[in-house]
């Protein structure tokens, strides 16, 4: 066994022979350094003051988890379900504050409570049961995520927090936001305990060798439980602040985030084996990916860029910590001047790792290249003067081409690239310079980090918005109307006072009662039916079920709604959903599907199960139905032309910006779609459309 | 029950060698399944008309994906990356059976596109011996973005009539989907258990240094695990896909946890070297049987909330309950 220089009572060893910073956290911080130049070079307002703060303040979550797990990790072990008890400490805060009426300050002290009782469970479990920890937190990850569901049937959320608490994660301190010091602090203690406290030592020596630590004397189940109950703290102090910046509670807070968070450790240096990793490290790890997900905004690069140049660079990352054989790794912890060792054998890693660099740099400048080519081709042709009449602060000057910022609720779905076709339609039109971007990920925040980029980025007249989260992006939406940026939201709105605009492709109540309508048509008046949806948390799917259940009590006392499944925006959920609701369900006439993928996932349910008595009805797209509508499986599609909707937002935000379109308008001329109606200040596409037999041969979207 | 060739375990841990104390793990989840299936039974005897053959038409393609896990988990290995794999699998399955090809060719080429991204992996876990967890969930975020970027989550749509069910009638189609994975499965396990090949797995997962002094060649064994898993998820994307006339690219998310519980709940355990493939069946039995189960047992009182609610919970109070009772049976003995 190796001989480990940690005396026994596992002092602060002076830490002879090891430099100060270690030769990845040197070649790190050249990357932090790296992004930042070039950056600054091609993303406009990247080296600012406010888009450094903003980065922090997007940051601070993330950092908090990322804090817990260094030293969970540095003692050999990982924890998988920190995003989770985010997510079910924001709904027990939410439920504390609602229906026991504590105060938000009560209630987030006894959630962050409830945390460590999570994070004890997981110790217990660890220690007592000796079960690795991989597996015990995977269990966890289920089971915290699957209550937060449980509470709140998934739908339940937790809006209108007080002012004063929400400033905590909106408000400024000075330039400051307000819940940075929580980090910095978090980062200090973290810091003391793994790099100057005897309980850090213990955690290197446990993770190098439990056993060996064990013979040093370490009481080594109390130390690893220490760090799982700090873990389970730290993540529910970390919802505490997420529900205070995004402003609303519910179950899917921190989706995602644990891997994250730990490819942010690993990246800052923090051996996946255990046994060696820093604080600082972690938090120069997570500044690289938090700064190349702003940078590659603010250069309107894709977004997609940074999950592949994330996952580049933690495999590079890893390389240099390449050890070939476990003997190295005694090596490196025995010898004082192994350090030295191990950098000489990195000579071929390193030039990987600027091979890394210098290709991402040159996606990253081809990329802007190509852009401003094409943006100044564009502009070529279309040279117009603004009739700026309103407009704050960055109104388009005469001359300056109008820039739409517009946002679907996410990349990578069929409806909202042809809302994006219709949209660019309108840009080519109007001679306007349209930025599309939105959330890759599941992370149900992620639409008011991009809005705060664009904040940041500048030059940008209109904001559209397809709103995932009601209450949530508010107060991001608010600040852009305070920086004189126009505000219109499309497909699903936000709270009235925090937009310009709502264009609506129809209301709830219009999508709600058309699909009743529909269906009952379709049933003959009477029987039952059971919904899919999307997942049980999507806001605006929740506001059509409401519609759809207020309708059917209104008007339809014979038909019986049993059911509502989610399919997570799945089309084999979707599919195995309805084929779950048909055998339980035997006397179900329809299957109303209300997200696009779960019209042709119950269609061809219903076609397989050979039910040629069950009918589907759905909002989706023609072109995923037309063969199930031919077949005489799906009766009716419902939608708004999105193609539309797109062009319609696009039109609406130009005359904004131009100062054509002023509150109290009734109507607005529509381009290529004719007159639109404008009701207050929601801006009317016009009805639902109903696909069916006769009519969905002649769009194609 | 003993047989020679079984010296290559590590059993040293535990006592006795009686089949119930060896297999206590497979025995007692499949006492769990089947007294979920019994409560079903006794409840909601509907269940066995209708949902009970399809949920294993579902679980055919985890069922697949969750062999290639067993041996990865069993060489002391993880691979979280397969949710990506599965979905890239899927799109170019679709791509290519839409631009012509025939369904067979279109079945190689897609276990050979899961082979390559697998045979990625194995590089870099076994060649360059860096930790799997890390180089998968890098992988795992590479494929999906580039994916995301690549298709920006169009369906492929338009796919020949052949494609559906390998252009067989829907029930044969289903037939022999779950029976290509039951198949998969058993041969598997019985390679894992006879073949020289598969006890060099349970060895590498046992104790690489004493499989290398052996005469296993631990890295290469690594390697071929990978890459093993990489073609079974193209296999298991290839099922999932042929079940519909068009492809999804958004499939596969989360698999890959839901793959590694099912594993870990059928006894495999985590730290390599232990566990059979007969408890992996049991445990995606078991789980994927649980969420239509709620459903089902749902006494559904209108205006409450539902029971299929809980269906995360559960799986994840399966998951502890079962290797809790892994670590207490530890402690006693």
């Amino acid at each position: 066994m190796s001989t480990l220089d940690i005396s026994p009572i596992a002092l602060p060893a002076p830490r002879q022979g090891r430099p100060l910073v270690q030769p990845q956290q040197l070649i790190l911080a050249a990357l932090l350094a790296f992004e930042i130049a070039i950056f600054s070079l091609i993303g406009s307002r990247f080296l600012t003051w406010d888009n450094f703060f903003q980065v922090q303040r997007l940051n601070v979550e993330l950092g908090l988890l990322a804090l817990a797990l260094t030293p969970v990790i540095v003692s050999g072990g990982i924890d998988l379900s920190v995003g989770s008890l985010m997510g079910l400490s924001a709904v027990l805060f939410g439920m504390m504050w609602r229906d026991r009426e504590m105060s938000p300050w009560l209630a987030g002290a006894v959630t962050i409570g409830v945390g460590g009782l999570a994070g004890l469970l997981n110790a217990t479990l660890i220690t007592r049961l000796r079960i690795p920890p991989l597996i015990v937190t995977l269990g966890s990850f289920s089971l915290f995520r699957g209550i937060a569901e449980g509470l709140t049937g998934g739908y339940d959320n937790f809006t209108n927090f007080p002012k004063s608490f929400l400033f905590l994660g909106q408000g400024n301190i000075g330039p400051m936001p307000a819940q940075i010091p929580i980090l910095l602090i978090a980062a200090a203690g973290f810091w003391v305990l793994l790099h100057r406290a005897a309980i850090g030592r213990a955690l290197c020596a446990i993770g190098f060798s439990p056993e060996g630590a064990r013979h040093a004397g370490i009481p080594v189940e109390r130390r690893i439980g220490l760090v799982y109950v700090l873990s389970g703290l730290m993540s529910a102090l970390a919802a505490v602040i997420y529900v205070s910046r995004v402003g609303q509670a519910k179950a899917d807070a921190g989706t995602g985030y644990e891997l994250l968070a730990i490819t942010a450790v690993v990246l800052g240096g923090t051996s996946i084996f255990g046994g060696r990793g820093s604080i600082i490290g972690t938090l120069m790890g997570l500044f690289a990916i938090a700064i190349l997900q702003n940078g590659l905004r603010l250069a309107d690069l894709r977004p997609e860029l940074a999950g592949i140049l994330t996952g580049t660079l933690l495999l590079v990352a890893i390389g240099l910590d390449w050890r070939p054989s476990s003997r190295a790794m005694v090596a490196q912890a025995g010898a004082p001047g192994s350090a030295a060792e191990e950098f000489d054998m990195k000579n071929s890693q390193v030039a990987a790792i600027c091979a890394v660099i210098l290709a991402a740099a040159l996606i990253v400048v081809g990329g802007n290249f190509m852009l401003v080519k094409s943006i100044q081709q564009g502009g070529g042709g279309a040279s117009f003067s603004g009739t700026n009449g309103s407009g704050g602060g960055r109104g388009p000057a005469a001359g300056k081409k109008v820039t739409i910022a517009m946002m679907p609720k996410s990349m990578g779905n069929a409806y909202f690239i042809a809302a994006q076709k219709g949209a660019q339609d309108a840009a080519k039109e109007l001679g306007v310079e349209l930025l599309w971007d939105g959330p890759t990920d599941t992370d149900p925040a992620k639409q008011n980090e991009i809005v705060d980029t664009w904040i940041t980025r500048g030059g940008i007249d209109v904001i559209a918005v397809a709103v995932e989260n009601r209450d949530g992006i508010a107060s991001a939406l608010r600040k852009a109307r305070d920086k004189g940026i126009k505000v219109v939201t499309y497909d699903a709105d936000t709270t009235p006072d925090a937009r310009d605009f709502f264009v609506n492709q129809a209301t709830p109540e219009g999508i709600g009662y058309t699909l009743m309508d529909s269906a009952a048509k379709s049933m003959g008046g009477k029987g039952e039916f059971a919904i899919i949806t999307a997942s049980l948390t999507a806001s605006n799917m929740n506001e059509w079920r409401k519609n759809i259940e207020a309708r059917l009590k209104e008007k339809y006392p014979d038909i019986k709604l049993v059911d509502t499944r989610p399919c997570d925006d799945k089309q084999d959920k979707a599919f195995s959903e309805t084929n779950t609701l048909l055998s339980k369900y035997p006397d179900v006439k329809l299957i109303m599907a209300i997200c696009s993928p779960a019209v042709p996932g119950a269609a061809e349910a219903v076609k397989q199960a050979g039910r040629k008595d069950v009918h589907v009805v759905g909002l989706g797209l023609p072109n995923q139905n037309k063969a199930y509508v031919h077949e005489g499986i799906t009766d009716a599609v419902i939608l708004w032309n999105t193609m539309d909707l797109g062009y319609l937002t696009v039109l609406a935000s130009d005359a904004l910006a131009k100062g054509a379109l002023k509150p109290g308008d009734a109507s607005l001329p529509g381009g290529r779609i004719g007159k639109i109606e404008i009701k207050g200040d929601n801006i009317l596409l016009g009805t639902p459309f109903i696909f069916n037999k006769d009519n969905i041969d002649k769009f194609d979207f | 029950m003993t047989s020679s060739s079984d010296a290559t375990l590590s059993y040293s841990d535990e006592q006795g060698n009686a089949t119930w104390t060896r297999y206590v793990r497979e025995i007692s989840v499949a006492a769990a399944y089947l007294l979920l299936l019994s409560i079903l039974a006794l409840f909601t005897p509907r269940y066995f008309q209708a949902k009970f053959a399809a949920s294993w038409v579902d679980m055919a393609p985890v069922l697949v994906a969750a062999v290639g896990m067993t041996l990865v988990i069993l060489a002391r290995h993880i691979d979280i990356s397969i949710g990506s794999q599965f979905a890239i699998c899927g799109v170019v399955a679709g791509l290519l059976a839409r631009n012509g090809l025939p369904m067979p060719a279109v079945a190689l080429c897609t276990i050979a596109c899961g082979a390559a991204m697998g045979a990625v992996n194995g590089i870099f876990v076994a060649l360059m011996g860096l930790p799997s967890i890390v180089v998968t969930l890098a992988t795992m975020v590479i494929l999906r973005e580039s994916l995301r970027w690549g298709r920006q989550g169009a369906f492929v749509q338009d796919l020949p009539r052949g494609f559906q069910w390998f252009g067989q009638s829907q029930f044969t189609g289903q037939v022999s989907l779950v029976a290509t994975a039951l198949i998969i499965l058993a041969l598997f396990a019985w390679a894992m258990r006879w073949l020289a090949a598969g006890r060099s797995v349970y060895a590498v997962g046992s104790d690489q240094e004493a499989a290398r002094l052996a005469g296993v060649r631990p890295k290469r064994v690594v390697f071929n695990v990978f890459m093993l898993m990489g073609a079974l998820t193209g296999l298991a994307a290839l099922l999932g896909a042929v079940r519909f006339p068009n492809v999804d690219p958004n499939v596969g998310q989360g698999l890959e946890l839901n793959v590694i519980a099912a594993v870990v709940v059928g006894g495999v355990a985590i730290s390599g070297g232990r566990g059979t493939l007969v408890g992996t069946l049991i445990g995606v039995a078991l789980l994927g049987t649980i969420g239509s189960a709620l459903v089902f047992l749902d006494p559904h009182h209108p205006g409450e909330r539902s029971l299929g609610a809980w269906e995360r919970a559960i799986q994840g109070l399966i998951i502890l309950v079962a290797v809790a009772s892994d670590g207490l049976g530890r402690r006693k003995s």
